[in-house]
């Protein structure tokens, strides 16, 4: 995921993914609390900065579950139906799956 | 002043007109939307009257030419009857207007700094004289300083091929910077690269003096002074400017052609050897990149992955629009990366504003977005913004840019 030649500077990303991956689990569980309070406007912009982050950080899949899950909301009107939330929560199941993984496995 | 195009007017089915950038003696130049291939362009129109040989003579001048350090030609056509040339749209400052600036604020160009414009403007006029042309009208107003520190030569209308004897007899171009011999008619056959040399000097002098040695006057007064008042030397007004570069100039804007070096190539060369004698870096302004992202861990990625590509380089991170407009206001960076989903202002409304107050244009502006739309790209396109999506690939597409802006390093 780098193009850094300077070991130093190599070091500092190293160190600011596993910073990254250390807070994946508080993001998805962030998320999960807005979801359930139904403040899905904030819900879509925090599925969006995981989905630009993740993904520059070289978590990939977190990046395009995060993606889904940013799409989704960004379809959601002001109060979602039920087909809507199902799928905002099976996606948001997903996501937080996929935290968790990266959180073991980057840091 | 008539305008020749009208803006929202289509030129030849393809160039939507914007607005007038300029205008001349021999026609307007217009920016300009290029329908067909989604860019910005500018449309050089002779005017009525004027003949139309002159845009073609440019046209194909430029096309003989490929340099990063020379406006790009794309096409010529007709269009209501009027000739038009379509060139590259070349975003910046001119030089003119940064030495005006420099002047307004007392300050002076740093030896190195000159001398890294003046080797520049001599690469690209030593391709110039390459294929066989005279410029005939290099000057500050015709100096491009684009993003990335590239220097583009503009302005070609003057051109002659070398061996045009009988139309390098008429004299053209800017009194201050013109050539004696072009003022008195007297180019000796085989000597026309030598007024472009000359006009360096001129150029080179006004850049390590701080004033345009040739100001004011009929011709025949500037004639005189540039044939018999000698101008006090370099290093008398600038004494921390290498002796050997003083001397270069004062031979750069000799009277008698033969005593100049003869060619920009011979220019560029003593030039070169000049700027590595300089202290490198001792005096170049660092790269320097501005991030705007109200996502804080974005904003430590990308300072750490422009790090990587750009060691040494200025970084600065900012989380929202006004302030990230503030800071340019302060200071223009090279670089500027600029998130589109911001909370307040925009990010395509920070390169609306930036772009809309001429405070960008010196400034290479990318956008990184997860989720522009292509309106947004198009948008982004007219604006001379360049769009790039966050994920996997952002972090090679961010080097690459880098690596391109800065190709010595």
């Amino acid at each position: 995921m780098t193009r850094a030649s300077d070991p130093a500077v190599e070091a500092l990303i190293a160190a600011a993914r596993a910073d990254f991956a250390g807070t994946l689990v508080s993001k998805a569980v962030a998320l999960e609390a807005l979801v359930s309070c139904g403040a899905w406007e904030d819900a879509r912009r925090a599925a969006h900065k995981l989905r630009g982050s993740a993904g520059v950080y070289g978590f990939a899949e977190l990046g395009a579950a995060a993606a889904e899950l940013d799409d989704v909301l960004s379809r959601v009107e002001e109060t979602p139906d039920a087909a809507q939330q199902a799928l905002v929560r099976e996606k948001l199941r997903e996501l937080c799956a996929l935290a968790e993984h990266a959180s073991r496995a980057g840091r | 002043m008539t305008q020749w195009f009208e803006p929202g007017e289509i030129v030849a089915d393809v160039y939507e007109v914007r607005a007038l950038l300029g205008a001349g003696a021999m026609g307007e130049v217009y920016d300009a939307h290029d329908r067909a291939l989604n860019r910005r362009v500018a449309l050089k129109v002779a005017r009525p009257g004027i003949a139309p040989d002159y845009l073609v003579r440019e046209g194909r001048a430029l096309a003989a030419i490929r340099h990063p350090g020379v406006v790009t030609v794309h096409t010529i056509g007709k269009h209501r009857g009027l000739a038009f040339l379509v060139l590259e749209r070349v975003y910046g400052l001119s030089l003119e207007r940064m030495i005006d600036e420099r002047r307004g604020r007392g300050e002076r160009f740093a030896v190195g700094e000159a001398l890294d414009l003046l080797v520049a403007i001599a690469d690209a006029l030593s391709v110039v004289h390459g294929a066989g042309l005279v410029h005939r009208d290099v000057k500050p107003g015709n100096v491009m300083l684009a993003p990335g520190g590239r220097v583009v030569l503009m302005d070609f209308g003057l051109v002659l091929p070398h061996a045009d004897r009988a139309g390098h007899r008429t004299a053209a171009g800017s009194l201050q910077y013109m050539g004696p011999e072009a003022l008195s008619g007297d180019i000796v056959e085989g000597a026309a690269a030598l007024l472009d040399v000359y006009a360096v000097g001129v150029l080179a002098y006004e850049l390590l003096c701080g004033i345009a040695p040739f100001d004011g006057g009929d011709s025949r007064e500037v004639y005189r002074s540039k044939v018999r008042k000698p101008l006090p030397p370099v290093s008398r007004l600038r004494p921390d400017v290498p002796a050997a570069l003083g001397d270069l100039v004062a031979q750069l804007m000799a009277p008698d052609p033969q005593e100049r070096p003869q060619g920009a190539e011979a220019v560029l060369w003593q030039l070169r050897a000049l700027r590595s004698r300089v202290g490198a870096g001792t005096e170049a302004r660092p790269f320097s990149v501005l991030i705007v992202d109200d996502d804080g861990d974005m904003r430590r990625a990308l300072a750490l992955y422009v790090r990587a590509a750009a060691p040494g380089a200025e970084i600065e991170t900012i989380g929202d629009g006004r302030t990230a407009i503030r800071a340019v206001r302060r200071r223009v960076p090279d670089l500027l990366l600029v998130d589109l989903d911001l909370p307040d202002i925009n990010g395509i409304e920070v390169c609306m504003l930036l772009r809309g107050m001429r405070l960008g244009d010196a400034c290479l502006i990318v956008s990184i977005s997860s989720r522009a739309t292509r309106a947004d790209v198009e948008l982004l396109q007219q604006l001379g913004v360049r769009s790039l999506e966050k994920g996997p690939a952002l972090v090679t597409q961010l080097a690459e840019i880098i690596e391109r802006m800065r190709p010595n390093h």
